[in-house]
């Protein structure tokens, strides 16, 4: 049995514990294994009062899984906790929360018909048997202004924006008594200004005593706000450093485990003719609110667009105008000139329009079905994989050999179900498909999301290839680093408008930062008339 | 220590055996239950098997099974698209009255009249099923209740025209329609199964191929598989909704013109022997394999054959409805137990884990083919 | 005009069945359990009041028989659903065909025989001595007075006014946000479905006691799916069920009326009748798009869906 932790770590250790405050938490070689793979393997975290201590790590490496142990949503393996020192061993989310830990979810945990101020007291032992409605606003308001996080307490969670859903979260815990505040991802859904402001909330609960746990895998954002750094790779602890002392190439070099060299920018041939032409469509969402207003867009041939802002301000429903899974009610969608506007999703197949849409596993892949019947969805259609409605069953097979090959799936099998693939070879396999169907055009969102560094740069090859062929694409992410590294041009929604429209080499962060949190370019630098 | 741990993918071979498993224990359970409330259970099972085993009870047998492989498969086409048709029963009268109707009131050489029948048995199925599939593609009404509900319609539509317009007034005491003129010829080599004992067979084949081979059948697996990745593979789901529910209901109303024109030869609203039930469970069990839905759908008509036969044994239809639930309830837990496995919560052994830590923390490319080597790295979100 | 509020009080009764059941069925889908088995359940729990009938003189003892026959079926599908995590659509179906057949085949022995005890009618002082009206709304059995005022007012006040519905509504709705709230999905959905199944049992045993008052073979006759489709058409609303319910037995005593006043209307046609509006009144709202959000809306967002709290 070999020692899971490097030596170096517990140097380490030992120079983080001469800060000479109080432990909290201490976890130690925690083992998790789910059915398929191994997510813990003999992790720790060692956490004192009132650090902001960063946990870091690229997907897949346990930061979720560890943070779930703690605040027993998972029992561990194999391994111990222990609170102020003592032994501790959780059963269930209500003895994690009795015990001071609190945890705000990546995917929020709340019930959206419910209002705010009941989901702050849901699972409250201090709520009396009978509900006063008045009751639960005013000491909804009065913790809301205890901790200086404002929200509407009559209003529902469905109506609120991601950022005041995150406030709910947080209160919350912090009502239920929270020593120690776990934060997954918070900083995905926000935009630059709202985290700073998080940022400032987190000081100062950390300042009051309070412990806080920060899972990210945003470099700058671990440094500018943590005093205290773990980093995990693969289920296991790589380091525990003071953040003071780190760099964000330090701090990569220890997530990956390589030296990530980046590739030089590769810059569009030049675009051709437009191929989607979107003219102020305006649109519902799933609740019948309007979501899409009055949004303009075209791409060009050879050229990627991308779309920035923060999630939920309408970017979905755009890719789904883009490729007829929504209908807008004013305005018109054209391909190649043709106008498409309320034709069925299967005219857009036709069109040579592909889509990797933001939720794969829900809306790209048939979980119970075969590979083979995943590779054809878009295409069975087309002479060469059917015939009169009869499938050519030896032309789908080739059909998904290749596909497969292409995509670099490593499976033993093209007859298992697709559910059997990791989530990553599903991702690079949905990728390949579409960028197969995108004659024309490839709408992508969120392309990259959840992959390791290695299969995302796969996955960003495959779009950069398709527009040197010639194809149009249309990329929404909401992760500006990568919108600027592989976007011709980039466009702003904010509560379903479009705005600004940059060409990526002049565009800068803090005007689309700016334009993502609501702000206005009045004939501003780098703003161009859309094209 | 030990727990269980709940897998993603479930081992066939697992889940068959943990299934038969289950149906073996609810039999036991019922013999059981059975021998307790006083009728010999050891000796009725006996009875049963040599009721089965006689010609005589293996032509009965076939007779039975005709509608209920035929609602069976009606049932499992619905599945394929996560669609519950559980109005067969409703379907088979209103193919039965559709037919009834016909061969009452139309004259013609039997072999057109037979043909008119049939298709006026599958229209009648299709039509009563029609407004359930509407609502359920076009209004996401749960299909379940509303087919259910309909049974209660159909039979009372089949009471009114049995007791009323159509009924035989030349014998007191039936209440039954006047005998159809026209009737199913007997399958060669045996005295009693009308011909129509080949239709599920057919069926059966005809559906095997349409999912085989067609681009229809395929729409359909993947609308059943995930209804939004079929929109996005731009199939229209409503419109393949409706097709499915309409033509399962034809399977349905064709067994009921079968069993009107073959074995009954008069419309009354006691002529299904809780067949859309049977075929419910049998198409439950078979979950979606053809084969076994013909072997599950002969023994299940099997059973019902000793059921009728052996009442004064304390057998009787109802019993076997129970019978049934308790099968079917046996085999949903199986269903689960087949998901979960008992694991020891340890550290796995040292093959089985990820490359150290070490090897990865020296970064270059010797730290990269070490995590190749340890194989490929955990690709899941987290 | 005698006749008319005699269908009036015959309204009231028949109702009475369906609202039982469908407040059980209302309170268990809250929770997040969708019991499909509501048929074989009152099934159960007539027959086992029918049973009790031969050895008990009380009324009210042989309907709590029936209501723990009930509660035990309800509380197998909470063990086999939300503790095991079976499939909560094959579990219901399973359970209406284990019901109705069980119920079936001990009720055979009873089959046509006038039950030995039943309710009787138990007028309000003053009020049922009003003209016409008294008669149709203030002199029907205690079990009624309990269908109609004490069942929904608990329901809807435990359910909006206290900590404990509030808890019922989050776990209806998102377990996991439930259960990270510290709150017991398994041991609160698997109560709650014993509790739809007992006022299912009271159902069936209320049935048998008083509305028809004999056991026949089926004889739910379909009101256990009546019940469930209710539930849609109140929204999950206990109050509203009410009025579903008096529509449901409207029908019915239009059955009767039409028989007693010789409409010439053949009675198959009217037994169809109950049947016909209750598939009207959840089809037709629901092409209506605001209603079918509205719907949607209202529907527990978890019914069904089993709860595991490590699912990745």
């Amino acid at each position: 049995m070999y020692d899971p932790q490097p030596p170096d770590v517990q140097n380490d250790q030992t120079v983080a514990c001469a800060d000479a405050r109080a432990t909290v938490v201490e976890m130690a070689d925690i083992w998790k294994a789910f059915d398929d793979f191994q997510a813990l393997s003999g992790a720790s975290l060692e956490l004192q009062a009132g650090e902001i201590h960063a946990l870091l790590g690229e997907n897949g490496a346990g930061k979720t899984t560890l943070s779930n142990v703690l605040t027993g949503i998972y029992r561990p393996d194999v391994g111990t906790i222990r609170l102020d020192g003592e032994q501790r061993r959780f059963h269930s989310p209500a003895q994690a929360i009795a015990a001071g830990l609190g945890m705000v979810h990546q995917h929020f945990r709340l019930v959206e018909p419910l209002t705010v101020a009941e989901n702050i007291h849901l699972g409250r032992p201090e709520l009396p048997r009978r509900l006063s409605r008045r009751r639960l606003i005013s000491e909804t308001a009065q913790a809301m202004e205890q901790y200086g996080l404002t929200v509407n307490p009559t209003a529902r969670i469905w109506q609120l924006s991601i950022g005041e859903q995150q406030r709910v979260e947080i209160l919350r815990v912090l009502l239920r008594g929270a020593r120690v505040l776990i934060l997954d991802e918070p900083t995905a859904v926000l935009t630059p200004s709202e985290a700073t402001e998080l940022f400032a909330v987190l000081r100062r609960l950390a300042a009051s005593g309070r412990t806080i746990v920060f899972i990210s895998h945003k470099l700058h954002e671990v440094l500018a706000v943590s005093d205290r750094v773990t980093i995990l790779r693969r289920g296991m602890n790589v380091a525990t450093r003071p953040a003071a002392k780190m760099t964000p190439e330090k701090l990569a070099k220890l997530m990956t485990g390589t030296e990530r060299v980046m590739e030089a920018p590769r810059p569009s041939k030049g675009r051709g003719k437009p191929v989607l032409e979107l003219r102020n469509v305006s649109a519902r969402g799933d609740r019948g609110l309007v979501s899409v207003r009055e949004a303009s867009c075209t791409v060009h041939e050879g050229e990627i667009v991308g779309v920035a802002g923060v999630s939920g301000n309408g970017q979905r429903e755009l890719t789904e105008i883009a490729t007829g899974l929504r209908h807008p009610f004013e305005g018109t969608v054209a391909i190649d000139g043709q106008d498409l506007t309320a034709r069925l999703p299967g005219d857009f197949v036709s069109a040579g329009v592909g889509h990797v849409p933001e939720d794969r596993i829900g809306s790209a892949i048939v979980p119970s079905a075969t590979v083979v019947d995943n590779a054809v969805l878009r295409a069975f259609r087309t002479g060469e994989l059917s015939r009169a409605g009869v499938m050519r069953r030896g032309a789908v097979r080739v059909f998904t050999d290749r596909l497969v090959t292409a995509a670099d799936v490593q499976l033993p099998d093209i007859d298992v179900p697709i559910a059997n693939l990791s989530g990553g070879n599903q991702q690079r396999f949905v990728a390949r498909r579409e960028a197969w169907a995108a004659d024309r055009l490839l709408v992508a969102a969120h392309p990259t999301r959840g992959l390791d560094v290695r299969a995302a740069d796969q996955v960003r090859e495959v779009v950069l290839d398709r527009r040197d062929a010639g194809c149009a694409v249309l990329l929404v992410s909401d992760d500006l680093d990568e919108l600027l590294a592989v976007s011709d041009r980039i466009v702003v929604m904010y509560e379903g408008r479009i705005k600004g429209d940059f060409t990526a080499a002049k565009a800068r962060r803090k005007e689309i930062g700016y334009l993502m949190g609501g702000g206005d370019l009045v004939g501003g630098a780098g703003a161009e008339a859309p094209s | 220590m030990i727990r269980l741990q709940r897998r993603l993918r479930v081992d066939r071979r697992r889940s068959i055996t943990l299934r038969l498993a289950g149906v073996v224990i609810s039999l036991l359970v019922a013999g059981v239950v059975l021998q307790i409330s006083g009728s010999p259970a050891l000796m009725l099972g006996r009875r049963a098997v040599e009721t089965m085993t006689t010609p005589y009870g293996m032509e009965q047998g076939l007779v039975l099974a005709t509608p209920i492989l035929l609602t069976a498969l009606a049932v499992a086409l619905g599945f394929r698209m996560r669609l519950w048709n559980i109005g067969v029963d409703g379907q088979l009268y209103i193919g039965a009255l559709a037919a009834t109707g016909i061969g009452l009131n139309v004259n013609g050489p039997t072999w057109l009249m037979l043909t008119l029948m049939m298709v006026a048995g599958a229209a009648g199925g299709a039509f009563w099923i029609l407004g359930p599939a509407l609502a359920r593609a076009y209004g996401r009404v749960n299909e379940i209740i509303t087919t259910l509900l309909m049974n209660f319609v159909a039979l009372q539509v089949v009471n009114w025209l049995s007791l009323g317009p159509w009924r035989d007034s030349t014998i007191p005491d039936l209440s039954a329609t006047r005998r159809i003129p026209y009737e199913l010829p007997i399958l060669p080599g045996t005295n009693t199964v009308p011909i129509g004992v080949i239709a599920p067979f057919l069926i059966a084949a005809v559906v095997f191929f349409i999912f085989r081979f067609t681009t229809w059948g395929y729409e359909v697996d993947i609308s059943g598989g995930n209804a939004r990745a079929a929109e996005y593979a731009g199939i229209d789901v409503r419109r393949r909704i409706v097709s499915v529910m309409c033509i399962s209901g034809a399977i349905a109303g064709a067994s009921g013109a079968i069993l009107v024109a073959g074995t009954t030869h008069r419309l009354s609203s006691t002529i299904s022997n809780q067949y859309g039930f049977s075929g419910f469970i049998v198409a439950a069990l078979a979950a979606g394999a053809i084969v076994v839905l013909i072997l599950v759908g002969l023994l299940v008509a099997g059973l019902l054959v000793a059921a009728i036969t052996l009442q004064t044994l304390g057998l009787s239809v109802d019993a076997v409805l129970a019978l049934y639930g308790l099968i079917l309830i046996g085999n949903v837990v199986a269903e689960v137990a087949a998901r979960y496995r008992v694991v020891r919560t340890t550290k796995p052994p040292p093959e089985l884990q990820f490359a150290p830590a070490e090897a990865l923390a020296g970064a270059g490319p010797q730290g990269l083919s070490a995590l190749t080597a340890a194989g490929s790295p955990p690709e899941s979100t987290d | 005009m005698g006749s008319l509020f005699n269908a009036l009080h015959t309204s009231i009764d028949a109702g009475a069945v369906i609202l039982i059941a469908a407040m059980g069925s209302l309170l268990a889908e809250r929770s997040g359990m969708l019991n499909l088995g509501m048929e074989g359940m009152m099934a159960l729990g007539a027959v086992a009041a029918v049973v009790a009938a031969g050895q008990l003189t009380s009324p009210l003892l042989c309907l709590l028989v029936g209501i723990a026959a009930g509660a035990l079926c309800g509380l197998v599908f909470g063990v086999v659903t939300a503790v095991i995590r079976a499939n909560q659509v094959l579990t219901g179906l399973a359970l209406v065909l284990l019901g109705v057949g069980l119920a079936n085949r001990i009720g055979t022995d009873f089959a046509g025989t006038p039950m030995s005890t039943t309710f009787s009618s138990w007028p309000i002082p003053l009020l049922h001595e009003i003209p016409y009206i008294g008669r149709a709304l203030f002199s029907h059995d205690p079990i009624v007075y309990v269908a109609y005022l004490v069942l929904p007012a608990a329901a809807s006040y435990v359910l909006f006014r206290t900590r404990h519905g509030l808890n019922v509504r989050a776990i209806g709705e998102n377990a996991a946000a439930a259960d990270a709230a510290g709150l017991r999905v398994t041991a609160t959905r698997t109560i709650y479905a014993t509790i739809g199944g007992a006022l299912a049992g009271m159902a069936g045993g209320w049935l048998v006691l008083s509305l028809t008052p004999t056991w026949t073979q089926n004889v739910t006759g379909g009101r256990g799916w009546v019940a469930i489709a209710l539930v849609i058409f109140a929204y999950w609303r206990p109050w509203r069920v009410v009025g579903g319910a008096l529509l449901f037995g409207g029908m019915i005593s239009l059955g009767f009326l039409a028989q007693d006043q010789n409409w010439g209307i053949p009675a198959p046609v009217l037994a169809m009748l109950p049947y016909v509006l209750t598939l009207v009144l959840i089809v037709l709202p629901a092409f209506v798009p605001s209603i079918r959000a509205r719907r949607a809306g209202a529907a527990p967002a978890g019914l069904t869906l089993p709860f595991y709290r490590e699912a990745r």
